[in-house]
């Protein structure tokens, strides 16, 4: 049986993990919102600054649930966590922005072209973690556990114990980032199951 | 073990999966020279479908596709509640709505076939069809859904076409797969569609199995390729393995080969590693360029008509070794009998993806 044994939930306003707000966007500091983050946990990975907003949210949220998991860095071989993405826009708010990089007579941008892919996010993370596992990125009209239900039953055929499971919905500002890690018999976790996902997708932390 | 068939190939060679054997069985390619394409206007080789110049050219080929798939099948598959519609494209409709590239053509695919469930769209750049295939046979074999129609589609568009040259990716010739002097992909457009089910029953002709295979990531790079093919090797390792099948059985390998100098080299490396530098191999990027989201949908289907026709057709625009490890390329038309096929795809984001078709 599957656990959810971490989560992240990160929106304009709140970035929260396993249900707990760990920052709250300040809307006058000059930073973008997710380099806020990135800046208060302390993190160290200089390629954040080159990535797209879609990997920026992917990495906050993967790297969150290592923190707080330890078991998501160190208790799997390197091809055993599957990821598993969705969203309903694609990359559609990246597309944008290389689109606009050859309106008028510029050239087209590489640097933002080679983030015109939803699935890009998952190339990142894999890099950054050296997993070798499966990968998927859907697009889907809303969220959907059964989704990701039915992929993690599937998943086990291709030897994957484990999988980091996304939601990352962005464009022209909105935000609204759901990461899951799932686990076999992990019982301190929440049984997945349609129910569990969807309360905790749609859980609102307390203003503290 | 699921059945696969019902194959459909929409591209500049022919709107259906016969009229596109029959070309590829004389050697033509649909790459031509278009006047005014790329980003300054100069012309470039692109295997473009020049009769479609229509809007909505995205969700008008879903629809064709499909059309053509239940005239391979029982016609009543389609409706069944026990059937999903899995979608593989990379851009979608880009070129008609930036802002409503897959949701707006899913939703009108599934009101013009009365769909019982919600298609699902696959969007993992150039690995997407094959990732598609195998999601859609597990799901099958999983007993989640009893069939499962696969349709890939991608459009040029001077987004794409853009984006690749400002890569500096695009070759100034037609595309030559593993050939000495590649230097870059030739884009492509087109749709493909195969059909995966429990009962064989379903198929007009007989099917083949699909041995669905597993992804594998290089962690590597978002947009080169392994130096070691770590990814590639990783994914056919578990393909065999999961499906128990020895490289001896393998009869052909129907590789990614997008004619840039290091994906095939890449290849090369990945299939050295696998001892399987003498199995025949070819690309067929030569024929239909590279198709993106539809290019494992196309070459799949392709490789079950080179099955179901019992030929291998040579691996166009290839004449001299331009891998540091030898590969069997196919550099002549052969009949021979296929029993077992290897497809594999790899692509930006890292992603790799291989999947087995056997004759039943």
């Amino acid at each position: 049986m599957n656990f959810v044994t971490g989560y992240c939930r990160l929106n304009e306003d709140f970035c929260a993990v396993n249900g707990e707000v760990i920052s709250r966007r300040d809307v006058d500091s000059e930073d973008s919102w997710f380099k806020q983050i990135y800046k208060e946990q302390e993190f160290v990975y200089p390629k954040f600054y080159k990535m797209d907003l879609l990997s920026q949210a992917g990495f906050l949220g993967a790297e969150l649930i290592k923190r707080a998991n330890l078991r998501v860095a160190g208790s799997y071989p390197d091809d055993e966590i599957a990821m598993i993405f969705a969203n309903s826009s694609s990359s559609t708010d990246t597309d944008m922005r290389f689109l606009r990089s050859y309106e008028g007579n510029s050239s087209p941008s590489p640097s933002l072209f080679v983030y015109t892919l939803p699935n890009i996010v998952l190339g990142e993370i894999a890099i950054l973690n050296k997993w070798y596992g499966e990968n998927m990125f859907a697009i889907l009209p809303n969220f959907e556990p059964g989704f990701y239900i039915n992929y993690l039953n599937i998943t086990k055929s291709g030897g994957s114990k484990a999988a980091l499971c996304g939601w990352l919905e962005i464009l022209e500002g909105k935000v609204d980032v759901f990461l899951f890690f799932v686990e076999e018999n992990e019982e301190t976790g929440t049984p997945l199951n349609a129910e569990n996902l969807a309360s905790l997708f749609n859980h609102k932390p307390s203003i503290n | 073990m699921s059945y696969i068939g019902a194959e459909v190939i929409i591209s500049p060679l022919g709107d259906t999966a016969e009229e596109n054997w029959n070309a590829l069985a004389q050697n033509r390619s649909g790459i031509s020279f278009v006047e005014g394409a790329g980003y300054t206007g100069e012309g470039m080789y692109l295997a473009k479908m020049l009769a479609l110049n229509t809007t909505r050219r995205f969700k008008n080929l879903l629809i064709q596709a499909l059309t053509k798939v239940s005239e391979l099948i029982d016609s009543q598959i389609i409706t069944s509640t026990r059937t999903i519609v899995i979608i593989s494209s990379t851009k979608g409709a880009l070129d008609t709505d930036i802002k409503d590239q897959f949701a707006g053509p899913a939703a009108a695919l599934s009101r013009h076939f009365k769909l019982a469930n919600q298609p699902i769209t696959v969007s993992n750049a150039c690995i997407s069809g094959v990732l598609a295939i195998n999601t859609a046979g597990k799901l099958v074999e999983a007993g989640i859904y009893e069939h499962a129609i696969v349709i890939g589609c991608d459009v040029i568009s001077d987004f794409v076409v853009n984006g690749f040259q400002s890569l500096f990716a695009v070759s100034d010739k037609p595309c030559a797969p593993f050939d000495n002097a590649r230097n870059g992909i030739t884009l492509g457009e087109g749709c493909g569609a195969v059909v995966l089910s429990t009962s064989k029953d379903i198929f007009k002709e007989t099917p083949f199995q699909l041995l669905a295979g597993a992804s594998a990531n290089d962690a590597n790079h978002i947009s080169g390729p392994s130096r070691t093919g770590e990814g590639l090797f990783r994914s056919v390792i578990k393909t065999l393995t999961s499906n128990k099948i020895d490289t001896a059985e393998i009869d052909f390998i129907c590789a990614h080969g997008t004619a840039t100098i290091y994906n095939d080299e890449m290849e090369s490396i990945a299939f050295d590693r696998l001892s399987m530098s003498n199995i025949p191999l070819s690309s067929l990027k030569g024929y239909f360029g590279h198709t993106l989201g539809a290019a494992g949908l196309i070459e799949t289907a392709t490789s079950i008509q080179m099955m179901r026709n019992s030929e291998l057709v040579k691996s166009l625009g290839y004449s001299e070794k331009g891998t540091s490890k030898p590969l069997n390329i196919i550099t002549v038309n052969e009949k021979r009998r296929l029993s077992a096929v290897l497809k594999t795809a790899s692509g930006f984001g890292g992603g790799n993806a291989s999947l087995l078709i056997r004759s039943i």
